[in-house]
């Protein structure tokens, strides 16, 4: 069992910088996931935990002890690739054995382990294929169980279920959090599949631009994101964002921006007033037509996406800005018809609109 | 009923199937043509090696030997003093392959494996490190590109004059690599090293990375990866390359002709030696090793053809 220190880690190539000044604790035993954007940097900090990528300053701790001079297959990790990496000139067990056999393990025991670890993947009819004649799920589960049979303190996981089909990757998901619980080593997994991040993580790190933008478990996340970035990363759809600025109406605070006139919690810091801001509301907080309570401006619905469970009402705002709600299935609404809406003011997110740092 | 509109759709089409017979006939013509144009030369050669003495250049050609025979043959693979049944008058010539053929294998098979191997390793550094820049490989082609002759007369100073001088004022012991093994397995060596390099390029580069980083973290030293799973996913390309580079040296001759005699005799410098005093060149056994030594290439050549294919289709990694 070990856990991980980032200590201001820097990694550029030339005169890009990929990762600038990642620091992160990561608890041992526990399940962290890094999500970002393509190029945010969650790779390139995973290939530095790995030893696959040397940093240009900071240190990596693992256990205790600094490993950014270790060779990466001394580092005990174990990592899952992206395209999983299986070795095409070797059988499954071959492949599974691989770590065993460079470690000069005896073969009565690489057998034992092998087939132990087989069993713990539910794969041992397979041990005898060839990775080309294994299937998608199939390739998944000999990739884990090749990581697995070194019994690694650490895990490593660079988008592995980005090349499955949406079915499976949701079984896998499940199957990967039990292996979790089952093994308790410290897993830290890199996606950039927000669902897959929510679902899995005890923490999630949010990366763009080679920093943190924020960490926190998975509801803190989406509850209360720290930045914009965060805001419009996670959930789907995306948040509904307003540019304008906190009034100070004779009820409370207010946000008027686009001939939007919003109440805000009374409880809102008091040097926010009069000050420009952005508002962040998620779908499922804007109120359409009083179906989910009372509604105030004026709106006309422009598309409707029924999902089943919900429905998805695009509608236009006034001023050709484009807003969405979550709202129940059954609205009585139709394209082009007129609608009145509200958010709920206790869950307006409000952001500066010059660093995108959350303000409530 | 046919209208006008039919029968002008049909004249067109029959028009369109008239041009594209005419053009596939045209096509195989060509083809056909060239083929003998090519394959002239090799017809001679092996219908030559059946002739005897008197028909070699016989006016008008005798297009198949009016009289097969395989004294040619019995001539050029004879064991021990010459029989003098095969003997041709007034020649002191050596007329057996042995020593040519077995000189012929060491240096090829000798400097092809050593081209190989060098050349494999200098690939993967090259694939995986980017030494030398961007535009590298291609300047090793480029080093390909210049004919050989315009080195092998300073290869031969170096090695008949500079070598030997130097060793000696240096070490005290005279060593020349004119007219010896190591001298043309080294020249060999050096001069198929960048199609070596350029091949095994293109089969290394084909490798994902994700391997070796995979093999890295189970605890797979550099050299281990190499062997265990870089190698092994080249392997089909390290054939391919050997053959072709085999094929090259097996042919060279301008190199063998300047840097060696007597003590070193590839077959291709053999081939030319042959003549005799009273008839000239002796066409009928050059044909016969000619014919003898085309066969190891072509099939060389069909083995080229089955794994080229093998080579670059791995096929079997997930991108």
């Amino acid at each position: 069992m070990a856990g991980i220190a980032l200590q201001n880690l820097v990694k550029s190539f030339g005169s890009y910088v990929a990762v600038s000044g990642v620091s992160l604790d990561v608890r041992d035993g526990e399940f962290l996931i890094m999500v970002g954007p393509s190029g945010c940097g969650k790779t390139t900090t995973l290939n530095m935990i790995s030893g696959l990528e040397t940093p240009t300053s900071g240190s990596i701790v693992i256990g205790g002890t600094v490993v950014n001079d270790v060779e990466p297959g001394e580092r005990g990790l174990g990592m899952v690739f992206q395209d999983l990496a299986l070795f095409p000139h070797m059988t499954v067990f071959e492949n599974i054995a691989f770590g065993l056999r460079v470690r000069k393990v005896s073969s009565a025991e690489i057998k034992a382990r092998v087939t132990a670890a087989a069993e713990a993947m539910h794969i041992q009819p397979l041990l005898a294929k060839m990775p080309r004649q294994c299937s998608g799920g199939e390739s998944q589960r000999v990739a884990l169980a090749r990581t697995i049979v070194t019994n690694p303190a650490v895990f490593l996981m660079d988008e592995p279920l980005s090349s499955l089909d949406a079915k499976l990757r949701v079984d896998m998901r499940t199957e990967l959090k039990r292996l979790h619980g089952k093994l308790k080593a410290t897993f830290i997994y890199v996606t950039h599949d927000q669902a897959e991040a929510m679902t899995m993580a005890d923490r999630i790190v949010v990366m763009s631009k080679g920093k943190i933008e924020q960490l926190g478990t998975p509801l803190e996340i989406y509850n209360r994101p720290a930045t914009r970035f965060v805001a419009g990363f996670f959930g789907t759809p995306t948040m509904n964002f307003l540019d304008g600025a906190v009034d100070g109406g004779a009820t409370g605070p207010l946000f008027r921006g686009g001939g939007i006139e919003q109440p805000l919690p009374a409880s809102l810091p008091a040097d926010l007033r009069g000050r420009s801001i952005t508002l962040g509301v998620r779908s499922e907080h804007v109120m359409v037509n009083g179906i989910n309570g009372a509604a105030s401006s004026p709106g006309t619905a422009r598309l409707l996406e029924p999902l089943g469970d919900v429905t998805l009402v695009h509608f236009d705002a006034g001023e050709g800005r484009s807003l969405v709600a979550k709202v129940p299935p059954v609205t009585g609404l139709a394209s082009g018809a007129a609608l009145s809406f509200e958010f709920a003011a206790e869950h307006c997110h409000l952001f500066d609109p010059g660093t995108g740092q959350r303000l409530n | 009923m046919t209208t006008a509109a039919d029968v002008a759709g049909e004249a067109a089409r029959s028009r369109r199937r008239r041009r594209e017979r005419l053009g596939k006939i045209g096509r195989h013509a060509i083809l056909l043509a060239w083929t003998a144009f090519i394959a002239f030369p090799i017809f001679w050669m092996v219908s030559t090696s059946f002739k005897d003495a008197g028909e070699w250049v016989a006016w008008p050609p005798h297009w198949l030997p009016h009289e097969p025979t395989l004294h040619n043959y019995a001539q050029i693979f004879a064991f021990g003093a010459l029989d003098p049944t095969l003997s041709r008058q007034a020649t002191e010539q050596a007329f057996t392959i042995w020593k040519g053929l077995g000189d012929a294998l060491l240096v090829c098979t000798a400097a092809s494996l050593l081209g190989l191997l060098l050349g494999t390793f200098l690939a993967y550094a090259i694939s995986r490190f980017n030494v030398g820049g961007k535009y590298f490989r291609h300047t090793i082609l480029m080093i390909r590109m210049i004919p050989p002759i315009v080195v092998a007369i300073s290869i031969l100073i170096y090695y008949a004059i500079i070598i030997p001088y130097a060793t000696s004022a240096l070490f005290g012991v005279r060593i020349s690599l004119f007219d010896t093994y190591v001298g043309l397995i080294l020249i060999y060596t050096v001069t198929t090293l960048p199609f070596v390099i350029w091949m095994m390029l293109t089969f290394i580069d084909e490798v994902p990375y994700t391997l070796e980083h995979a093999a890295r973290l189970m605890g797979a030293g550099r050299l281990q990866v190499l062997r265990r799973v870089v190698l092994p996913l080249v392997a089909s390309g390290m054939v391919v390359t050997f053959l072709f580079v085999f094929i090259l040296n097996w042919a060279e001759f301008l190199l063998a002709l300047t840097l060696t005699h007597p003590e070193v005799t590839t077959l291709t410098v053999l081939l030319n030696k042959f003549q005799s005093a009273a008839e000239g060149r002796l066409y009928g056994p050059q044909a016969a090793i000619g014919t003898v030594v085309t066969v190891p290439v072509v099939i060389m050549g069909l083995l080229i053809q089955k794994h080229l294919v093998k080579g670059f289709s791995f096929g079997t990694i997930r991108k």
